[in-house]
């Protein structure tokens, strides 16, 4: 009995094994198929535990707060770039003041140095694009370098050379952690302590999720977790459609194909004319221009005449915290900014001063030679005169109330 | 392909031959009689060997040395199966010519280059691939592509069942699976098969194919799905065709969703194909912040051929589910994700001339396709019109040089965009 | 003897593990072609050259010189003609049956293996009902009295050219008196 039975299993296996195996291959699949089908959802991009930050980013930290490393012992990092207003000023001044005495005038803005890690170096990219590079003309290729910069800036830290820095840095509270990080010889060596200075400063940006927190309540609605007033979505339309503001033209409000959040500039330069600053000291001399990226110091883009008056774009990330605008804060509202970009081709009489002859001296900004590199082929600033206007007065609000969905810390 | 083998029936023939020439002469010399015997006994001889060689060389089904009586071999050299190459490799080609009313935007291209295998493991199971070069170059730079088309293994489970799985066309339309030059009228593909359909579609799964003797061919299985998080609202490809702006192709595909899709074609009466198919998937791949959305396709199709007539007709559809929540961040960019989206054509050719494989068949088209007929709404001021839908005539011929090469020529006109019309000219082949 | 002897050479003959899908066994086809068939002939035939000249003038290459076929008799008396032939589809072999009357004509039509992917439909009643009657002098073309599988174009092309070829020779060998 055993014997037949087994003989009729086997038999019965030896005719089921090639089609059972295949059967039981094809349910395995499935099962594995569907059971993929009921994954996790994903966790959230960016997650808002704040993990500590590294020895280098804590140290950063600590430079980015320290006054006494100035010449004046009242300027540190974060008195222009305050924590508090989207590393931003929180003054209204076109320029910020510094120097020994905090009396001397610089010539640019000051920008929020938030979301700048995504940043690159400078380079021309495949269709020759200047793109990346930091500060206004991007002379400095990495966070590190521009930390670097303003402590030698004689109109910001004014320290009379990087051993004065030095200096300062081995007297400060936190000098024995630099030396326990980077060496008990480090400040023994300018160069090295300087350079070390830079990437803990850069570190700190880097950790620090202040600088890159993405909770702008844009950012809840394009993870679907809040909802856009209807005056908000109008802006957002505006601000998108190529053919009313287009501004995602240059600062694209679209999550990236991998999923990135957007950062709302694409780290390229562009030139828009601006109209001249009397604010700024330097401007009375009539003779005196910014010329921005081909104006480098180190010559280095001298043989770009092209690019002369162009800007880096800046991020729109909270835009609505800024109190000034453009490289020369030439504006000090978002409504007036708006409003240049929609009529400053249209209504030039009123963005520049007119001349003897009653025409507008437009790009006043900008020597005669330069007046072609102007940007004036893109919506919306590719009007003349007499134009209908790319976006109506309530429309610019409306954009503005989008903006103002920009600016990080809010909560659902 | 076939070598004429000169099986054993030979010599039968040879055989029989003798008596009867020894019976048509009248009274043949001695002498004569022997040259002949010398001359059969040499053919005789000849043939012999032939077949010690066919003995040895042929395998194992035929019967080269068995009894003459039993010489019921199937006629002329039905080559054994296993001399049949396992691997056969395969071609398409299509270079086409188009000439648009601005003749500045006329264009040459080598649309297609596909070379493929398909490979038999044994009785039961094969491999097939393809793999395509577009617009002739592809590098960086270029505007080609490179792409693996197909890439399957299909076993047999029963004499008419059979699995497939990797990637294989799906099984829509009256195009897709068949899209070779060689299969379709007009030198570029119809306008409801490339914007609706996005051929040649294929996805990674699992595939099961029936034919039933009813004339039923049933297709039915699982795959990977679209990937709407790719969306470009900011170009135009997505109202070019949808579905081919967000179809993944398998390359690095996201595969958290997992779609299901059936077709059923009916053949059962000569000339006549009756079909239809469904493919329904979540297409936003559990990506944070996207919300769930499902992007269906169907479409119904048919096609007659009666005598030298070859006529069809096909409607297709798609749609997709939940865009208001997914369109409400790109919201005032030119391209939004459309909820529904469809298409039919009609056509007719007429085999006008034959000769031997030769043939010239006019034909003519009629296609209305949108590939944005309905949009989810916004809100006021911000909901996208729907588009207008396009209305293609195309009118041209194709000339078969023989089965497997196909020159055509053609005229299209366009309702909508009428800088579109053109004359094109296209070759093809196909093995 | 003989009788006997030819099922079981057929047997040996039947299309061994290497085919697929084996539909039916020469032996089965012939069956179902001439029932009352009680035996199986083969006879041989072979082509002269102005015959192979005739045929491809008329468009029909005769692919080779020899044929076999096996004349179904009843009794003795003959009923008809069984050819057994393979052609090539797209890529894979296809063997089939056709069963002739004594006039030429075509009887029936029997698909023994078929290995395509696509065009089984070939194997259908109604596709290969469209054969019977056709003879020599019909078109005997897709397209023009043989209607055509969508998708499967190649696999009818090449299966109802083996048709005509089939008719055509059998046609020269019964008018030349070769078949007696």
């Amino acid at each position: 009995m055993p014997r037949s039975a087994s003989s009729r299993t086997h038999h019965f296996a030896q005719l089921a094994a090639p089609r059972g195996a295949l059967l039981l291959c094809v349910s395995v699949l499935l099962v594995c198929l569907l059971s993929a089908c009921g994954g996790g959802s994903g966790d959230d991009a960016q997650s808002n535990s704040a993990a500590p930050l590294s020895s280098s980013a804590a140290l950063g930290e600590k430079i980015f707060q320290d006054t006494t490393l100035s010449a004046s012992g009242q300027q540190s990092c974060s008195t222009c770039h305050n924590p508090a207003n989207a590393h931003a000023p929180s003054n209204s001044l076109a320029v910020q003041l510094g120097g020994a005495l905090m009396n001397l005038q610089g010539t640019r803005q000051t920008p929020s140095i938030r979301y700048l890690n995504f940043n690159t170096s400078f380079h021309f990219d495949d269709e020759g694009t200047p793109t990346g590079g930091f500060f206004w003309d991007g002379r400095a290729e990495s966070l590190a370098q521009q930390a670097g910069a303003p402590f030698v800036n004689p109109f910001e830290m004014a320290n009379a050379d990087q051993a004065a820095v030095v200096a300062k840095l081995s007297q400060a509270p936190y000098a024995a952690e630099f030396k326990q990080l980077y060496g008990d010889a480090i400040f023994a060596d300018v160069d090295a302590t300087v350079q070390r200075m830079g990437l803990a400063v850069q570190q700190y940006q880097r950790e620090d999720r202040e600088f890159h927190s993405f909770t702008s309540k844009y950012d809840s609605f394009l993870l679907g977790k809040a909802r856009l007033s209807d005056q908000e979505m109008r802006g957002l339309a505006l601000f998108n459609s190529p053919t009313k503001g287009n501004c995602a033209g240059c600062h694209p409000s679209a999550r990236a194909a991998d999923g990135a959040m957007p950062l709302f500039t694409d780290f390229t330069y562009d030139n828009l004319g601006v109209p001249r600053n009397p604010e700024i000291g330097a401007n009375a001399d009539p003779a005196y221009f910014d010329l921005g990226l081909c104006a480098r110091p180190d010559g280095s883009m001298a043989a770009h005449p092209e690019l002369c008056g162009a800007f880096k774009v800046p991020s729109l990330r909270n835009v609505a915290l800024r109190k000034v605008f453009f490289h020369n804060g030439r504006f000090k509202t978002l409504k007036d900014t708006l409003t240049f970009y929609v009529q400053r081709d249209t209504h030039p009489e009123k963005w520049y001063p007119l001349n003897p002859d009653s025409s507008v001296n437009k790009f006043d900004d900008l020597p005669a030679q330069y007046h072609g590199n102007v940007n004036t082929t893109e919506v919306p600033y590719n009007r003349q005169p007499g134009d209908a206007l790319a976006l109506s007065d309530s429309e610019i609000d409306d954009v503005i109330a989008f903006l103002q969905t920009l600016s990080d810390g809010y909560v659902p | 392909m076939k070598r004429p083998a000169l099986s054993l029936a030979a010599a039968l023939a040879v055989s029989q031959f003798v008596p009867a020439l020894a019976h048509a002469q009248s009274t043949p010399t001695l002498e004569e009689l022997a040259r002949k015997v010398d001359q059969l006994s040499a053919e005789l001889a000849a043939v012999k060997a032939q077949l010690q060689q066919q003995k040895t060389a042929a395998a194992t089904p035929l019967p080269a040395g068995s009894a003459p009586a039993a010489a019921t071999a199937a006629a002329p050299a039905p080559a054994p199966a296993s001399s049949e190459p396992a691997t056969v490799l395969t071609s398409y080609g299509e270079i086409n010519y188009n000439r648009p009313k601005h003749s500045a935007d006329a264009q040459a291209d080598v649309r297609r280059f596909v070379l493929g295998y398909q490979h038999r493991f044994d009785d039961k199971t094969q491999v097939v691939t393809e793999l395509e070069v577009e617009h002739g170059v592809a590098s960086a730079s270029d505007s080609g592509e490179v792409e693996v088309e197909q890439a399957y293994i299909e076993h047999q489970l029963a004499p008419s069942h059979a699995l497939r799985a990797g990637l294989f066309l799906m099984p829509v339309g009256l195009l897709n699976e068949n899209h070779e030059p060689t299969a379709f009228y007009g030198v570029e593909r119809n306008f409801v098969e490339t914007a609706i359909i996005p051929t040649t579609w294929r996805e990674g799964g699992l595939q099961y194919v029936g034919n039933f003797d009813n004339g039923l061919t049933a297709q039915a299985g699982l795959t990977t799905s679209f990937d709407l998080t790719k969306w470009d609202a900011a170009s135009t490809e997505g109202a070019e065709s949808p579905l081919a702006s967000v179809h993944q192709e398998m390359s690095l595909a996201k595969g958290h969703d997992i779609a299901v899709f059936g077709a059923a074609n009916w053949r059962g009466i000569p000339g006549l194909l009756l079909g239809g198919s469904l493919f329904t998937g979540n297409a936003t791949q559990g990506q944070p912040g996207f919300a769930s959305a499902r992007i269906t396709l169907w479409d119904l199709h048919a096609r007659w051929t009666p005598q030298r007539w070859d006529l069809s007709a096909l409607y297709a559809q798609g749609r997709s589910s939940n865009t208001a929540a997914l369109n409400a961040p790109p919201v005032g960019n030119p391209t939004l994700i459309p909820e529904r989206f469809d298409g039919w054509y009609v056509q007719s050719a007429y085999t006008l001339w034959t000769d031997g494989d030769r043939a010239l068949s006019p034909f003519a088209r009629l296609e209305r396709f949108n590939t944005g007929r309905r949009y989810a709404d916004l809100g006021p001021g911000l909901t996208p019109d729907a588009l207008p839908t396009e209305r293609v005539v195309t009118v041209g011929v194709n000339y078969k040089l023989n089965a497997n090469v196909v020159i055509k020529a053609d005229l299209q006109r366009f309702k909508l965009v009428g800088d579109n019309n053109r004359f094109d000219l296209g070759l093809g082949w196909s093995f | 003897m003989r009788m006997l002897l030819v099922p079981m050479a057929l047997a040996s003959l039947a299309p061994s593990s290497a085919f697929a899908v084996d539909y039916l066994s020469a032996e089965q086809a012939r069956r179902l072609m001439f029932p009352e068939a009680d035996s199986f002939e083969p006879r041989a035939i072979t082509l002269d050259a102005g015959q192979l000249q005739a045929l491809s003038a008329s468009g029909v290459p005769a692919r080779s010189a020899h044929w076999t076929l096996q004349v179904a008799r009843h009794a003795g008396t003959a009923l008809g003609y069984v050819v057994i032939d393979a052609v090539i589809g797209k890529f894979e072999l296809i063997t089939y049956a056709v069963g002739l009357d004594l006039d030429g004509g075509v009887r029936q039509l029997e698909v023994l293996s078929y290995r395509e992917s696509h065009g089984h439909e070939v194997r259908l009643p109604a596709w290969r009902r469209q054969f019977v009657g056709k003879n020599a002098a019909s078109p005997l073309r897709v397209g023009d009295d043989i209607a055509n599988i969508s998708g499967a174009t190649l696999s009818c092309q090449h299966v109802t050219d083996g048709v005509r070829r089939i008719v055509a020779v059998v046609d020269l060998a019964r008018r030349s008196g070769a078949l007696g």
